[in-house]
Protein backbone atom coordinates (compact mmCIF):
# COMPACT_ATOMS: atom_id res chain seq x y z
CA UNK A 1 0.00 0.00 0.00
CA UNK A 2 1.24 3.47 -0.82
CA UNK A 3 1.02 6.12 1.83
CA UNK A 4 -1.99 8.39 1.54
CA UNK A 5 -0.91 12.00 1.24
CA UNK A 6 -3.13 14.81 2.38
CA UNK A 7 -5.07 16.27 -0.56
CA UNK A 8 -3.27 19.20 -2.14
CA UNK A 9 -5.01 21.75 -4.28
CA UNK A 10 -3.38 24.01 -6.84
CA UNK A 11 -6.11 26.58 -6.16
CA UNK A 12 -6.89 29.02 -3.35
CA UNK A 13 -9.65 31.59 -3.09
CA UNK A 14 -8.47 35.06 -2.19
CA UNK A 15 -11.95 36.63 -2.30
CA UNK A 16 -12.73 40.13 -3.42
CA UNK A 17 -15.53 41.84 -5.28
CA UNK A 18 -15.50 43.71 -8.60
CA UNK A 19 -18.14 45.96 -10.15
CA UNK A 20 -18.25 47.80 -13.48
CA UNK A 21 -20.86 50.19 -14.85
CA UNK A 22 -20.98 51.51 -18.41
CA UNK A 23 -22.47 54.90 -19.23
CA UNK A 24 -22.97 56.88 -22.44
CA UNK A 25 -19.43 58.31 -22.50
CA UNK A 26 -17.74 56.83 -19.44
CA UNK A 27 -17.06 53.58 -17.64
CA UNK A 28 -16.71 53.08 -13.89
CA UNK A 29 -14.78 50.03 -12.72
CA UNK A 30 -14.36 49.29 -9.01
CA UNK A 31 -13.01 46.64 -6.68
CA UNK A 32 -12.15 46.37 -3.01
CA UNK A 33 -8.48 46.10 -2.02
CA UNK A 34 -8.70 43.24 0.50
CA UNK A 35 -6.88 39.99 -0.22
CA UNK A 36 -7.75 37.11 2.10
CA UNK A 37 -7.42 33.37 2.48
CA UNK A 38 -9.92 31.55 4.67
CA UNK A 39 -10.44 33.66 7.79
CA UNK A 40 -7.09 35.51 7.44
CA UNK A 41 -6.40 38.79 5.72
CA UNK A 42 -3.21 38.70 3.64
CA UNK A 43 -3.29 42.36 2.59
CA UNK A 44 -5.52 45.39 3.11
CA UNK A 45 -4.05 47.27 0.18
CA UNK A 46 -3.89 44.99 -2.84
CA UNK A 47 -5.15 46.45 -6.11
CA UNK A 48 -7.33 44.13 -8.19
CA UNK A 49 -7.68 46.56 -11.08
CA UNK A 50 -5.09 46.86 -13.82
CA UNK A 51 -4.94 48.97 -16.93
CA UNK A 52 -4.61 46.69 -19.96
CA UNK A 53 -4.75 49.40 -22.64
CA UNK A 54 -5.43 53.14 -22.86
CA UNK A 55 -9.19 52.59 -22.87
CA UNK A 56 -9.46 49.25 -21.10
CA UNK A 57 -9.15 48.14 -17.47
CA UNK A 58 -9.69 44.74 -15.89
CA UNK A 59 -10.86 43.99 -12.34
CA UNK A 60 -10.34 40.41 -11.17
CA UNK A 61 -11.22 38.42 -8.07
CA UNK A 62 -10.64 34.76 -7.31
CA UNK A 63 -7.17 33.21 -6.98
CA UNK A 64 -4.68 36.07 -7.13
CA UNK A 65 -1.75 33.91 -8.32
CA UNK A 66 -3.79 32.91 -11.37
CA UNK A 67 -4.91 36.52 -11.79
CA UNK A 68 -1.28 37.67 -11.75
CA UNK A 69 -0.36 35.07 -14.39
CA UNK A 70 -3.33 36.12 -16.50
CA UNK A 71 -2.46 39.81 -16.21
CA UNK A 72 1.14 39.09 -17.23
CA UNK A 73 0.02 37.09 -20.26
CA UNK A 74 -2.45 39.76 -21.38
CA UNK A 75 0.21 42.47 -20.99
CA UNK A 76 2.62 40.44 -23.13
CA UNK A 77 -0.03 39.80 -25.78
CA UNK A 78 -0.90 43.50 -25.80
CA UNK A 79 2.77 44.45 -26.26
CA UNK A 80 3.01 42.17 -29.29
CA UNK A 81 -0.21 43.67 -30.66
CA UNK A 82 1.23 47.17 -30.31
CA UNK A 83 4.39 46.19 -32.17
CA UNK A 84 2.41 44.56 -34.98
CA UNK A 85 -0.34 47.17 -35.41
CA UNK A 86 1.28 50.30 -34.01
CA UNK A 87 -1.78 51.15 -31.91
CA UNK A 88 -3.48 50.35 -28.62
CA UNK A 89 -5.91 47.44 -28.51
CA UNK A 90 -9.58 48.44 -28.37
CA UNK A 91 -11.73 47.29 -25.47
CA UNK A 92 -13.91 44.93 -27.57
CA UNK A 93 -10.72 43.35 -28.97
CA UNK A 94 -9.28 42.96 -25.48
CA UNK A 95 -12.62 41.43 -24.47
CA UNK A 96 -12.28 38.74 -27.12
CA UNK A 97 -8.61 38.17 -26.29
CA UNK A 98 -9.44 37.68 -22.61
CA UNK A 99 -12.15 35.15 -23.51
CA UNK A 100 -9.76 33.19 -25.76
CA UNK A 101 -7.02 33.32 -23.13
CA UNK A 102 -9.34 31.91 -20.48
CA UNK A 103 -10.75 29.21 -22.76
CA UNK A 104 -7.24 28.16 -23.79
CA UNK A 105 -6.99 26.74 -20.29
CA UNK A 106 -10.45 25.18 -20.37
CA UNK A 107 -9.35 21.99 -18.56
CA UNK A 108 -7.03 23.63 -16.01
CA UNK A 109 -8.66 27.03 -15.72
CA UNK A 110 -7.40 30.31 -14.37
CA UNK A 111 -9.43 30.60 -11.17
CA UNK A 112 -10.30 34.22 -11.83
CA UNK A 113 -13.58 36.07 -12.15
CA UNK A 114 -13.13 39.14 -14.28
CA UNK A 115 -14.97 42.21 -15.40
CA UNK A 116 -13.51 44.28 -18.17
CA UNK A 117 -14.45 47.95 -18.32
CA UNK A 118 -13.58 50.47 -20.99
CA UNK A 119 -14.66 52.59 -23.91
CA UNK A 120 -15.53 51.06 -27.29
CA UNK A 121 -14.53 52.40 -30.72
CA UNK A 122 -17.34 55.02 -30.64
CA UNK A 123 -16.30 56.20 -27.18
CA UNK A 124 -19.29 54.59 -25.45
CA UNK A 125 -18.83 52.85 -22.12
CA UNK A 126 -18.58 49.06 -22.34
CA UNK A 127 -18.49 46.29 -19.75
CA UNK A 128 -17.63 42.65 -20.43
CA UNK A 129 -18.33 40.05 -17.78
CA UNK A 130 -16.73 36.59 -17.69
CA UNK A 131 -16.78 33.22 -16.01
CA UNK A 132 -13.54 31.35 -15.22
CA UNK A 133 -13.42 29.52 -18.58
CA UNK A 134 -14.04 32.47 -20.86
CA UNK A 135 -17.77 32.56 -21.48
CA UNK A 136 -18.46 36.29 -21.83
CA UNK A 137 -21.09 38.88 -22.56
CA UNK A 138 -21.21 42.61 -23.18
CA UNK A 139 -23.50 44.17 -20.58
CA UNK A 140 -24.41 47.57 -19.16
CA UNK A 141 -23.22 46.73 -15.65
CA UNK A 142 -21.90 43.70 -13.83
CA UNK A 143 -20.46 42.45 -10.57
CA UNK A 144 -18.14 39.49 -9.97
CA UNK A 145 -16.50 37.83 -7.00
CA UNK A 146 -17.40 36.98 -3.42
CA UNK A 147 -19.85 39.86 -2.90
CA UNK A 148 -21.50 39.63 -6.32
CA UNK A 149 -24.63 37.89 -4.98
CA UNK A 150 -25.16 40.79 -2.57
CA UNK A 151 -24.53 43.55 -5.11
CA UNK A 152 -26.14 42.21 -8.30
CA UNK A 153 -29.82 42.44 -7.23
CA UNK A 154 -29.28 45.99 -6.02
CA UNK A 155 -27.71 47.01 -9.33
CA UNK A 156 -30.64 45.36 -11.17
CA UNK A 157 -33.00 47.40 -9.04
CA UNK A 158 -31.21 50.71 -9.55
CA UNK A 159 -30.15 50.36 -13.19
CA UNK A 160 -32.87 48.17 -14.77
CA UNK A 161 -31.06 47.30 -17.98
CA UNK A 162 -33.24 46.20 -20.91
CA UNK A 163 -33.61 42.45 -21.40
CA UNK A 164 -31.00 40.97 -23.78
CA UNK A 165 -33.86 39.09 -25.47
CA UNK A 166 -35.56 42.26 -26.75
CA UNK A 167 -35.70 42.83 -30.52
CA UNK A 168 -34.33 45.09 -31.88
CA UNK A 169 -31.39 44.95 -29.47
CA UNK A 170 -31.39 47.81 -26.96
CA UNK A 171 -28.41 49.82 -25.82
CA UNK A 172 -27.10 48.35 -22.56
CA UNK A 173 -25.57 51.57 -21.20
CA UNK A 174 -27.05 53.00 -18.01
CA UNK A 175 -28.81 56.37 -17.95
CA UNK A 176 -26.85 57.62 -14.93
CA UNK A 177 -24.36 60.49 -14.98
CA UNK A 178 -20.75 59.73 -14.15
CA UNK A 179 -20.98 61.19 -10.63
CA UNK A 180 -24.19 59.23 -9.93
CA UNK A 181 -22.56 56.00 -11.09
CA UNK A 182 -19.57 56.55 -8.81
CA UNK A 183 -21.94 57.21 -5.87
CA UNK A 184 -23.91 54.04 -6.69
CA UNK A 185 -20.72 51.97 -6.67
CA UNK A 186 -19.77 53.40 -3.27
CA UNK A 187 -23.21 52.52 -1.86
CA UNK A 188 -22.97 48.98 -3.26
CA UNK A 189 -19.63 48.31 -1.65
CA UNK A 190 -20.57 49.89 1.68
CA UNK A 191 -23.52 47.43 1.83
CA UNK A 192 -21.60 44.38 0.60
CA UNK A 193 -18.84 45.02 3.14
CA UNK A 194 -21.39 44.74 5.97
CA UNK A 195 -22.23 41.12 5.09
CA UNK A 196 -19.27 39.69 3.14
CA UNK A 197 -16.09 38.95 5.09
CA UNK A 198 -14.01 38.82 1.91
CA UNK A 199 -14.90 42.40 0.94
CA UNK A 200 -13.58 45.43 2.78
CA UNK A 201 -10.64 47.65 3.78
CA UNK A 202 -10.68 50.03 0.82
CA UNK A 203 -12.57 50.64 -2.40
CA UNK A 204 -10.64 51.49 -5.54
CA UNK A 205 -12.64 53.18 -8.29
CA UNK A 206 -11.25 53.65 -11.80
CA UNK A 207 -13.16 56.05 -14.04
CA UNK A 208 -12.54 56.01 -17.79
CA UNK A 209 -13.90 58.82 -19.98
CA UNK A 210 -12.90 60.94 -22.96
CA UNK A 211 -10.51 62.94 -20.76
CA UNK A 212 -8.60 59.79 -19.88
CA UNK A 213 -8.38 57.68 -16.74
CA UNK A 214 -8.43 58.55 -13.04
CA UNK A 215 -8.47 56.56 -9.82
CA UNK A 216 -10.15 57.41 -6.55
CA UNK A 217 -10.40 55.62 -3.21
CA UNK A 218 -12.92 55.25 -0.42
CA UNK A 219 -12.32 53.68 2.98
CA UNK A 220 -14.42 50.60 3.83
CA UNK A 221 -14.90 48.64 7.06
CA UNK A 222 -11.73 46.90 8.16
CA UNK A 223 -13.26 44.09 10.28
CA UNK B 1 -38.38 44.23 7.95
CA UNK B 2 -39.04 46.70 10.71
CA UNK B 3 -40.59 50.17 10.30
CA UNK B 4 -41.98 52.79 12.66
CA UNK B 5 -44.62 51.03 14.79
CA UNK B 6 -45.07 48.57 11.92
CA UNK B 7 -43.43 45.64 10.22
CA UNK B 8 -43.50 43.96 6.83
CA UNK B 9 -43.16 40.27 6.07
CA UNK B 10 -42.84 39.11 2.49
CA UNK B 11 -42.17 35.97 0.46
CA UNK B 12 -42.25 34.73 -3.10
CA UNK B 13 -44.99 32.43 -4.44
CA UNK B 14 -43.00 29.61 -6.05
CA UNK B 15 -43.18 26.04 -4.79
CA UNK B 16 -40.73 23.72 -6.48
CA UNK B 17 -38.85 20.46 -6.15
CA UNK B 18 -35.32 21.38 -7.15
CA UNK B 19 -35.62 22.67 -10.73
CA UNK B 20 -39.25 21.69 -11.26
CA UNK B 21 -41.93 24.23 -10.40
CA UNK B 22 -44.97 22.65 -8.73
CA UNK B 23 -47.07 25.71 -7.92
CA UNK B 24 -46.89 29.41 -8.59
CA UNK B 25 -49.38 30.61 -5.99
CA UNK B 26 -47.94 29.08 -2.83
CA UNK B 27 -48.68 30.70 0.53
CA UNK B 28 -45.50 30.65 2.58
CA UNK B 29 -46.63 33.20 5.16
CA UNK B 30 -49.29 32.27 7.70
CA UNK B 31 -51.15 34.24 10.32
CA UNK B 32 -50.97 33.16 13.94
CA UNK B 33 -53.12 36.02 15.19
CA UNK B 34 -53.88 39.58 13.99
CA UNK B 35 -50.49 40.95 15.00
CA UNK B 36 -48.28 37.91 14.50
CA UNK B 37 -47.13 36.22 11.27
CA UNK B 38 -44.75 33.42 10.46
CA UNK B 39 -43.09 32.63 7.14
CA UNK B 40 -41.70 29.13 6.63
CA UNK B 41 -39.27 28.40 3.81
CA UNK B 42 -37.81 24.98 3.12
CA UNK B 43 -39.40 21.53 2.78
CA UNK B 44 -43.13 22.24 2.34
CA UNK B 45 -44.36 19.13 4.19
CA UNK B 46 -42.27 20.02 7.24
CA UNK B 47 -43.42 23.66 7.02
CA UNK B 48 -47.06 22.57 7.05
CA UNK B 49 -46.58 20.10 9.91
CA UNK B 50 -44.71 22.67 11.94
CA UNK B 51 -47.36 25.28 11.20
CA UNK B 52 -50.13 22.91 12.36
CA UNK B 53 -48.28 22.20 15.61
CA UNK B 54 -47.73 25.92 16.16
CA UNK B 55 -51.41 26.74 15.63
CA UNK B 56 -52.33 23.91 17.99
CA UNK B 57 -49.97 25.15 20.71
CA UNK B 58 -51.16 28.72 20.23
CA UNK B 59 -54.81 27.67 20.64
CA UNK B 60 -53.95 25.83 23.86
CA UNK B 61 -52.18 28.97 25.07
CA UNK B 62 -55.24 31.12 24.21
CA UNK B 63 -57.56 28.80 26.14
CA UNK B 64 -55.33 28.69 29.22
CA UNK B 65 -54.22 32.36 29.30
CA UNK B 66 -57.24 34.00 27.60
CA UNK B 67 -54.96 36.22 25.50
CA UNK B 68 -52.80 36.09 22.38
CA UNK B 69 -49.15 35.13 22.54
CA UNK B 70 -46.51 37.86 22.54
CA UNK B 71 -44.16 37.66 19.54
CA UNK B 72 -41.15 37.01 21.82
CA UNK B 73 -42.99 34.12 23.52
CA UNK B 74 -44.02 32.69 20.17
CA UNK B 75 -40.45 32.84 18.87
CA UNK B 76 -39.29 30.85 21.92
CA UNK B 77 -42.07 28.32 21.28
CA UNK B 78 -40.96 27.84 17.65
CA UNK B 79 -37.36 27.54 18.77
CA UNK B 80 -38.28 24.92 21.38
CA UNK B 81 -40.36 22.88 18.92
CA UNK B 82 -37.52 22.91 16.40
CA UNK B 83 -34.89 21.92 18.96
CA UNK B 84 -37.04 18.96 20.06
CA UNK B 85 -36.07 17.49 16.70
CA UNK B 86 -32.37 18.33 17.15
CA UNK B 87 -31.12 15.16 15.45
CA UNK B 88 -33.82 14.80 12.79
CA UNK B 89 -34.84 18.35 12.18
CA UNK B 90 -37.74 19.91 10.32
CA UNK B 91 -36.11 21.11 7.11
CA UNK B 92 -37.37 24.66 7.31
CA UNK B 93 -36.18 28.11 8.18
CA UNK B 94 -38.82 30.24 9.91
CA UNK B 95 -39.15 34.02 9.84
CA UNK B 96 -41.31 35.42 12.63
CA UNK B 97 -42.68 38.96 12.66
CA UNK B 98 -45.08 40.45 15.18
CA UNK B 99 -46.25 43.60 16.87
CA UNK B 100 -46.29 43.82 20.68
CA UNK B 101 -49.19 45.31 22.66
CA UNK B 102 -47.34 48.64 22.66
CA UNK B 103 -47.02 48.50 18.81
CA UNK B 104 -43.32 47.70 19.06
CA UNK B 105 -42.27 45.54 16.11
CA UNK B 106 -40.42 42.26 16.66
CA UNK B 107 -38.68 40.21 13.97
CA UNK B 108 -36.67 37.04 14.22
CA UNK B 109 -35.36 34.18 12.11
CA UNK B 110 -34.05 30.75 12.99
CA UNK B 111 -32.13 27.87 11.48
CA UNK B 112 -33.74 24.44 11.16
CA UNK B 113 -32.84 23.46 14.75
CA UNK B 114 -34.13 26.61 16.40
CA UNK B 115 -31.13 28.89 16.94
CA UNK B 116 -32.75 32.32 17.13
CA UNK B 117 -31.35 35.34 15.34
CA UNK B 118 -32.96 38.51 16.66
CA UNK B 119 -32.23 41.58 14.55
CA UNK B 120 -33.32 45.18 14.94
CA UNK B 121 -33.62 45.99 11.22
CA UNK B 122 -34.37 43.05 8.92
CA UNK B 123 -34.06 39.27 8.71
CA UNK B 124 -34.00 36.98 5.67
CA UNK B 125 -34.32 33.24 5.05
CA UNK B 126 -34.39 30.78 2.20
CA UNK B 127 -32.66 30.19 -1.12
CA UNK B 128 -32.45 33.89 -2.06
CA UNK B 129 -31.06 34.77 1.39
CA UNK B 130 -27.77 36.21 0.23
CA UNK B 131 -29.37 38.29 -2.54
CA UNK B 132 -31.88 39.58 0.00
CA UNK B 133 -29.12 40.53 2.41
CA UNK B 134 -27.50 42.62 -0.31
CA UNK B 135 -30.72 44.31 -1.37
CA UNK B 136 -32.01 44.97 2.18
CA UNK B 137 -28.64 46.21 3.41
CA UNK B 138 -28.61 48.80 0.63
CA UNK B 139 -32.28 49.82 0.79
CA UNK B 140 -33.17 49.71 4.50
CA UNK B 141 -33.70 52.94 6.43
CA UNK B 142 -34.70 53.08 10.11
CA UNK B 143 -38.19 54.24 11.18
CA UNK B 144 -40.00 53.96 7.84
CA UNK B 145 -43.73 54.65 7.61
CA UNK B 146 -45.95 51.77 6.34
CA UNK B 147 -46.18 53.04 2.72
CA UNK B 148 -42.44 53.47 2.34
CA UNK B 149 -41.79 50.17 4.12
CA UNK B 150 -44.09 48.37 1.66
CA UNK B 151 -42.23 49.88 -1.31
CA UNK B 152 -38.80 49.02 0.12
CA UNK B 153 -39.67 45.44 1.01
CA UNK B 154 -41.36 44.81 -2.33
CA UNK B 155 -38.46 46.23 -4.34
CA UNK B 156 -35.91 44.25 -2.30
CA UNK B 157 -37.91 41.03 -2.71
CA UNK B 158 -38.51 41.41 -6.45
CA UNK B 159 -34.94 42.28 -7.36
CA UNK B 160 -33.57 39.47 -5.17
CA UNK B 161 -35.80 36.66 -6.44
CA UNK B 162 -34.96 37.67 -10.03
CA UNK B 163 -31.37 36.62 -9.29
CA UNK B 164 -32.36 33.31 -7.69
CA UNK B 165 -33.42 30.40 -9.94
CA UNK B 166 -35.37 28.74 -7.11
CA UNK B 167 -37.53 31.74 -6.20
CA UNK B 168 -39.97 33.89 -8.10
CA UNK B 169 -43.47 34.04 -9.58
CA UNK B 170 -44.37 37.22 -7.74
CA UNK B 171 -44.71 37.72 -4.03
CA UNK B 172 -46.91 38.21 -0.99
CA UNK B 173 -46.29 41.26 1.19
CA UNK B 174 -47.99 41.81 4.53
CA UNK B 175 -47.78 45.18 6.30
CA UNK B 176 -48.93 45.22 9.91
Amino acid sequence: MTKQHPAWSPYDNNGGTCVAIAGADYCVTAADTRMSTGYSILSRDYSKIIKLADKCVMASSGFQADVKALQKLLAARHLIYQHQHNKQMSCPAMGQLLSNTLYYKRFFPYYSFNVLGGLDNEGKGCVYTYDAVGSYERVGYSSQGSGSTLIMPFLDNQLKSPSPLLLPAQDAVTPLSEAEAVDLVKTCFASATERDIYTGDKLEIVVLNKDGIHREYMELRKD
Amino acid sequence: MVGKNCFAIASDRRLGVQLQTIATDFQRISKIHDRLFIGLSGLATDSQTLYQRLVFRHKLYQLREERDMKPETFASLVSALLYEKRFGPYFCQPVIAGLSDEDKPFICTMDSIGAKELAKDFVVAGTAGESLYGACEAMFKPDMEPDELFETVSQALLSSVDRDCLSGWGGHVYIV
